[in-house]
């Protein structure tokens, strides 16, 4: 039999077919981000448009956790731990970084102007950062069978809190000058949060990092790269018998999964004009975001995107009822495992749930 | 014939139990091989040994010229070791074309980032793959069922879809552990004929652990009889048959044959 | 000198505490394989039926009896025994042979339902509550600065006669006989003749008293009960957890061993190094157990058949 590498040079893919798996969901991505931003957010007014900033900071946050917890079949319950550290780099970045580049701590320039793009500098930033934190905690608990992933990001979002209650207070913009660079970093708020951060989320920027962080959950998972993260989630020992690396790609898996957390919590800081104070960032948030995976089903990323979408709405819609949301949370949690473990879309995509239906309604014919 | 693979006195114990002890074997280059013993003599332990689940306590395993000891199960793989396994282990969620899919990935080249620019050299791996991987579900017969869950596939057709996403590997040493078990016999009849086919068709040498003496008498061209963890007879299916202290083996252990 | 000593009997006692919630964890780990996250959710539990039950025998004003921190410790005990009966009846036990990560999400489910459902407005409520002075706040010596309060020396003594009365249990009795086997290989014990869904049930149970034990006794301790999913009750539970894997998960030695160890660990953290920062002593040592010994200290290596 040919080698792939020769298979491959007579299967090069034609321009039509490249225009449209390659290059044109991108194009359609810039498409709705553009028509999100300046028709949809007009028409739905500042609440919609708040609601619509959640919904896609949500998209982000449970498509990215489910690369971990859904693709690679590992079990972290720390998102929101990474989620912390993106957004508090990214505040660095946009709070004393935008003074020392503008004189001023406040939002600058309009849309796509120079203060929109240091915040997106800021959420790369972010990124990174947390991307590397990811990869620091990973390495040691990926290493083992088991349940330890789940204990050790716990206890890593605890650390994360307790370490940013313990940074300085905040300087304010009159200040900066007179503090050594280096040290600004550690003024992010201690136990009361780092606050005023420039208000700089719009629904462009946040729908543009959901286009990209769904293009690369949907891209990774119908590629080898992606396959190969879902046979360790099938079977561990069975991946590693057929050539894969197992322990390496968990890591990378997690560190991507940290480092989209970490664009989250720059995107949802930014909107808030403050960071919330560290101990909100704990296990709440956390599980909020893992239910949308769970329920979503765990490996489907239109599953988690629709999950992401009704539980962002649904808690808007029953604010009376909010005492006993993380109660139904849990109990949704728990009868969903009884009842429909894989989540509603399982490993499937929407669209071909309704493709095997349709095959098995014609196979019992 | 040269040596496609060579075990030099490999052992190991689990708290007291001697499961293999100073096991040896050379498999020729070409050669199916039969390893054969009652149950629990410790045939699956040697698979775990050879591909690197368990870790020797002492011994030596080369392939080829290559030392397998201290390597990682996927380091073994990649070597050209791959394996089947006894209690079926697929990717049971996702579908026939997957699990094959999956073994190609360590002899792709390119990276995550082409993936998600899909950009032409990863598409057109991507197609090589797939092509590929339907080549080898033709072969074992799977086409059809590409798409279905592998889970969800009657017993007989798991087997064989376990030695196709082996092959997908590009092996040169195949090791199959039981993989008649669970068939009926024209499945076996088949069987049969499939193993004889991937060795001329992908130049393989071939170590198999089978419990249906006349499958294995019939297809294997030397034999290795294990029990107890230790090696009690090897040579010609003819003169491994004849073997007092195996036959005592098996007879004392009635229930082997089915 | 003097703070030496005071903070290793601070930290014993505190270590105790951990042991004994940490055998919980490890005695369901060693049968049932995964992470019971609701335990820690037991153990807070603990306090606020302590809480309750004292409020309404009437000893949550005037000078209670000196037994009654016994009968309240028992109350409590078996309240969360029931407990712990139930939440295995109706979540765990369907999940017998379904996969792993699926029992961790019912658990997951589980410690958020007892937190949230506890904090209800109709329930226990969101406010922190005051402990009952069952045990009155006295210093039974005082030597050169260092002070050994009767809460503490009750607390070690608890702890020591509830795990002398477990080890008992498990190397002394057919019934840990049964457990030990069960935790060696379920399916083994099951063609044995033990009925294996009994013996989880009773670790589920016992482990749940002494969790509740755990928790009448930090109530007794710092005295307020605050609302079910506050932080450092919350954090009380996980580092029990650690406690248990840094002895060896499945291991019941290994889980006193490392509660008290831990405990020492972070007193000593906090009284040398800096008292703020207790929870990061505590995951920094468990991310160097899993990088050095990830079996923990008293875990043996298993192979797992393929
Ligand atoms: N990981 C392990 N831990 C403890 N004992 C083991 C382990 N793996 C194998 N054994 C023991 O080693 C012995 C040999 O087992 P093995 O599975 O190799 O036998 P086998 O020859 O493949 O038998 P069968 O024909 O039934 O498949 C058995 O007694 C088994 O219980
Ligand atoms: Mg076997």
């Amino acid at each position: 039999m040919a080698t792939l590498a020769e298979r491959a040079k007579s299967l090069r893919p034609s321009a039509s077919k490249m225009a449209l798996d390659s290059v044109g969901p991108v194009v359609l991505a810039i498409g709705l981000t553009l028509l999100l931003h300046f028709v949809v957010g007009p028409a739905v007014g500042h609440s919609g448009t708040k609601i619509l900033l959640d919904m896609g900071i949500n998209i982000v946050l449970a498509v990215s956790l489910n690369m971990v917890n859904g693709f690679t079949g590992q079990f972290s319950i720390g998102h929101a731990g990474f989620m912390a550290i993106g957004g508090y780099t990214a505040g660095i970045v946009t709070y004393y970084g935008g003074y020392k580049l503008f004189g001023t701590t406040n939002p600058t320039g309009g849309f796509l102007g120079a203060g929109q793009w240091l915040f997106a500098l800021s959420c790369i930033a972010g990124a990174v950062t947390s991307g590397f934190f990811g990869y620091l905690v990973g390495l040691p608990s990926l290493r083992l069978k088991g349940d330890y992933l789940a204990l050790v990001t716990l206890g890593f979002g605890e650390i994360v809190c307790v370490l940013l209650t313990q940074s300085g207070a905040v300087v304010p913009a009159s200040g900066i000058d007179a503090v050594p660079a280096w040290q600004l970093p550690y003024h992010v708020g201690g136990a009361v949060g780092f606050s005023p951060l420039p208000f700089y989320t719009n629904l462009f920027w946040v729908y543009l990092f959901v286009c990209i962080t769904v293009l690369f959950a949907y891209r990774l998972k119908e590629s080898n790269h992606g396959r190969a993260l879902l046979s360790i989630r099938e079977d561990e020992i069975a991946a590693e018998a057929s050539g894969i690396a197992v322990t390496p790609i968990k890591v990378r898996a997690f560190a991507f999964s940290a480092a989209f957390a970490g664009v989250a919590g720059g995107l949802y800081f930014h909107l808030l004009g403050a960071l919330p104070k560290p101990g909100e960032l704990g296990f709440q948030k956390s599980f909020e975001i893992i239910i949308m995976v769970v329920l979503g089903g765990m490996g489907s990323v239109s599953g988690t995107i629709l999950a992401a979408i009704v539980l962002t709405i649904l808690p808007e819609v029953l604010r009376e009822f909010s005492d006993y949301r993380m109660v139904v949370y849990a109990l949704a949690l728990v009868l969903m495992m009884l009842v429909r473990p894989q989540g509603l879309f399982g490993i499937r995509e929407i669209w071909e749930l309704g493709r095997e239906r349709r095959k098995k309604a014609r196979g019992s014919r | 014939m040269s040596a496609a693979l060579h075990v030099d006195n490999v052992s190991i114990a689990f708290g007291g139990l001697k499961a293999v002890s100073d096991f040896s074997l050379t498999l020729r280059e070409g050669t199916l091989h039969g390893l054969i013993g009652p149950n629990g003599a410790g045939k699956t332990t040697v698979f775990n040994l050879l591909t690197g689940v368990y870790q020797a306590d002492h011994g030596t395993i080369s392939l080829g010229s290559q030392r397998m000891n201290g390597l990682k199960p996927n380091q073994i793989a990649r070597a050209g070791m791959v394996r089947t396994f006894q209690n079926i282990r697929l990717f049971g969620d996702l579908t026939v074309l997957d699990n094959v899919r999956i073994a190609c990935w360590s002899r792709t080249t390119t990276n995550t980032l082409a993936a998600l620019f899909r950009t032409p050299a990863h598409m057109a791996e991507e197609a090589a793959i797939a092509e590929r991987a339907r080549e080898l579900l033709d072969i074992f017969d799977l086409l059809p069922r590409e798409r279905e869950q592998a889970k969800n596939l009657p017993y007989g057709a798991q087997r064989r879809l376990e030695i196709a996403r082996a092959l997908a590997m590009d092996p040169k040493v195949l090791l199959l552990d039981e993989p008649a078990a669970g068939m009926n016999p024209q499945e076996k009849i088949a069987l049969r004929g499939l193993i004889r086919k991937v060795r001329e068709q992908f130049g393989l040498s071939v170590l198999l652990i089978e419990h249906d003496m006349g499958l294995v008498m019939d297809i294997c061209e030397r034999i290795t009889v294990l029990d107890h963890g230790e090696v009690i007879a090897d040579g010609e299916p003819s003169a491994v048959q004849r073997n007092p202290k195996v036959i005592e083996a098996y007879l004392g252990a009635p229930n082997e044959e089915d | 000198m003097t703070t030496l000593v005071q903070t290793l009997i601070d930290g014993v006692a505190l270590g105790s505490l951990y042991a004994l919630i940490a055998l919980g964890y490890t005695m369901v780990y060693g049968i049932l394989r995964f992470i019971n996250f609701a335990h820690s959710d037991i153990f807070m539990l603990g306090a606020w039926f302590s809480c309750t039950i004292a409020g309404l025998l009437g000893w949550a004003v005037g000078t209670p009896p000196t037994w009654a921190f016994i009968v309240v410790l028992l109350a409590a005990m078996a309240a969360c025994g029931l407990l712990g009966f139930i939440i295995e009846r109706l979540a765990y036990r369907p999940l017998r042979s379904a996969p792993r990560i699926n029992v961790l999400i019912t658990a997951i489910g589980v410690s958020l339902f007892l937190e949230n459902f506890g904090q209800l407005p109709k329930i226990f409520g969101n406010t922190p509550t005051k402990m009952p002075a069952l045990i009155p706040d006295i210093a039974l010596g005082s030597f050169a600065g260092v002070r050994l309060s009767l809460v503490n020396l009750i607390v070690i003594v608890v702890a020591v006669v509830l795990m002398g009365a477990l080890e008992w249990l498990i190397y002394g009795t057919k019934l840990g006989r049964a457990m030990r086997a069960v935790s060696y290989d379920t399916k083994t014990a099951a063609l044995m003749g033990i009925d294996v869904d009994r013996v989880i049930s009773i670790t589920f149970v016992v482990g749940s008293a002494l969790a509740a034990a755990a928790g009448f006794l930090q109530a007794a301790k710092i005295v307020a009960v605050q609302q079910p999913a506050h932080v450092s009750w919350v954090q009380l539970g996980l580092k029990a957890f650690v406690a248990a894997v840094i002895g060896g998960i499945g291991n019941v030695r290994g889980a006193m061993i490392g509660g008290v160890l831990l405990g020492l660990v972070e007193m000593l953290g906090g009284a040398y190094l800096s008292s703020e920062l207790r929870v990061v002593y505590v995951f920094t040592m468990l991310i160097l157990v899993l990088l050095l010994k990830p079996e923990g200290l008293l875990g043996k290596t298993t192979v797992e058949k393929v």
